[in-house]
């Protein structure tokens, strides 16, 4: 490597030295600088600085943009999903005098240089409305899924003895129910799959109280699948059973949570989010809209009932060409549409203004597969 | 002897000249190649949703309906026939090319409605901007939800700029 790299310079001429020598120096600080120890982080404020008494609530939001997030709006601008989900998720966590808002953003991996791997995970915390740390992180480190994530976790959240109102909201795209790799654009073989989220939401709750609120901004998310892996870990949970337009369910209902959760009844404010949401969807958008609120102990009955058949449905498609196969309305199939489907759920849904189903009158609120003609 | 001597550092120095020029040509190309994945790999990823929100734009630009409706009928016969031409390419996997299928399917439907064939009422002149509308959210969906690689994205873009 030495003789290598002698042969290199003694080539060159004397005025080609100089900028080389220069270039390799910039390479070389750019190499350490995205594979050091150190911690790039920005502490704004020591913890433990702000006030005496703990958190009322407690919100952890990843946010997926490790993928094609592009969309635009009815105006034609362009925006980045995840991009505009972080300016709404830290204006949340800038108005809760009363939190502590734990936000991850995913990044797709860049090189410096073309060479040199940056960290491609951004971590902010705030508490009582104030940005305490902010700190780059990989996203590749450790078995779990969510490891790295768990750990800043663990580090910066407040203990005391009170248990805090818990929310949890995901941005993404549709989270694979099945072992399935290509979810993050930058690591191809990587899988990801409705089970590692249970798995990151249990280590949220530290197999204690579940997590009062989870909210899935993702498509398809309202399968018998998805939610029977998060009722373990959730009392309510807002998600679409169908396609969701990129922009996501609007945030406003969280910007003031001691007004929102004032009276502490958690239903009443899931239906009062999902109410906010898709009325903001419906708005701006073409396609289907559908808001679905389930009560996870009283979707459980109908989750135990299909669980066999779904995932017998499950393993029989996982062989196929995606291709081949598409989400449809649970209850146009028969396994499915059951008496008991429509407890513990409330459906808030408008067709597609165009397209075949721009007739259908209702939606179950659940979402399974079929294999297409 | 003199001439001989100074002939062969002449030489010399042509020859280190050359390797200069080449290994700052291949680190030139390796630089390029870089950039144009990079490059590549975002073009072919966004191009496709861009191509149907300029014509959105285009669609509420004009007042004239039947213009609208020229406008949204050519780009989506372009985009079929691109999307022909890219299935008929051997670089194109199986797996693509029924996520193009399905693409091809998509993009026939909505040329269906624009018209009023195959069943469906034809869409009306005052709903031809949220129709427009409608196209560029059904295809940032079927991005999501019809996989298709990078080549084939790629080759899509390229096609398209062809024949617009």
């Amino acid at each position: 490597m030495k003789s290598l790299l002698h042969r290199f310079f003694a080539s060159a001429t004397h005025g080609q030295r100089v900028p080389m020598a220069g270039a390799v120096c910039v390479a070389l600080a750019a190499f350490l600088c995205s594979c050091g120890s150190i911690r790039p982080s920005r502490t704004a404020t020591p913890l433990g600085d702000e006030g005496g008494f703990p958190p009322r609530y407690s919100i952890v939001c990843i946010i997926h943009g490790d993928g094609g997030y592009l969309y635009h709006d009815a105006r034609g601008e362009a925006h980045r999903a995840d991009e505009v989900a972080l300016a709404k998720v830290k204006t949340v966590a800038e108005q809760n005098a009363q939190a502590e808002v734990f936000i991850f953003h995913e990044r797709r991996r860049k090189h410096l240089l073309f060479l040199f791997p940056v960290r491609d995970g951004t971590f902010y915390y705030y508490r009582y409305g104030r940005l305490i740390a902010e700190e780059s992180y990989w996203r590749d480190q450790g078995q779990a899924r969510f490891d790295p994530e768990m750990e800043l976790y663990d580090r910066f959240r407040a203990e005391g003895p009170s248990d805090p109102t818990r929310l949890f909201l995901y941005f993404g795209h549709e989270i694979p129910e099945t072992g399935k790799a290509g979810y993050d654009a930058s690591y191809k073989s990587r899988v990801f799959r409705v089970d590692d989220l249970a798995d990151g939401l249990r280590r949220v709750t530290r197999d204690s109280t579940k997590i009062d609120l989870v909210v899935l901004s993702a498509c398809f998310s309202g399968t018998p699948r998805t939610i029977a892996a998060l009722a373990p870990y959730a009392r309510y949970v807002i998600a679409s059973p169908d396609n969701l337009h990129l922009s996501y369910f609007d945030l406003r209902p969280l910007e003031r949570l001691d007004i929102g959760l004032r009276e502490e009844d958690v239903s009443a404010f899931a239906y009062a989010f999902a109410h906010h949401a898709f009325d903001r969807l419906a708005e701006d958008t073409q396609t289907a809209v559908t808001v679905v609120v389930y009560d996870v102990d009283r979707v459980e009955g109908f989750l135990r009932s299909v669980d066999r058949s779904y995932d017998h449905a499950l393993t029989i498609l996982a062989g196929r060409n995606p291709a081949s196969i598409e989400h449809c309305d649970c209850a146009d199939d028969p396994a499915y549409a059951l008496p008991g489907m429509n407890e513990g759920t409330t459906v808030l849904y408008r067709p597609s203004r165009f397209g075949r189903l721009q007739n259908k009158e209702n939606h179950s609120g659940w979402e399974c597969w079929r294999l297409l003609e | 002897m003199h001439r001989y001597r100074a002939g062969r550092q002449s030489g010399t120095n042509y020859t280190m000249k050359g390797a200069d020029m080449i290994k700052r040509t291949a680190l030139r190309v390796i630089i390029m190649m870089c950039v144009l994945v990079y490059a590549g790999i975002a073009v072919g990823q966004d191009n496709v949703q861009k191509y149907f929100n300029d014509a959105a734009c285009k669609v509420k630009a004009t007042s004239d309906p039947l213009q609208k409706r020229e406008i949204l009928s050519d780009k989506l016969q372009d985009m079929s026939k691109a999307l022909d031409a890219v299935q008929s390419s051997r670089l194109v996997s199986n797996a693509d090319r029924a996520g193009l299928d399905r693409l091809k399917a998509s993009l026939q439907e909505k040329q269906d409605e624009l018209a009023g064939a195959n069943g469906y009422a034809r869409v009306s002149d005052d709903q031809l901007n949220a129709f427009s509308d409608y196209v560029v959210q059904e295809m940032e969906q079927a991005d999501r939800t019809i996989t298709i690689g990078v080549v084939t994205a790629l080759l899509i873009v390229i096609i398209i700029i062809l024949i617009a």
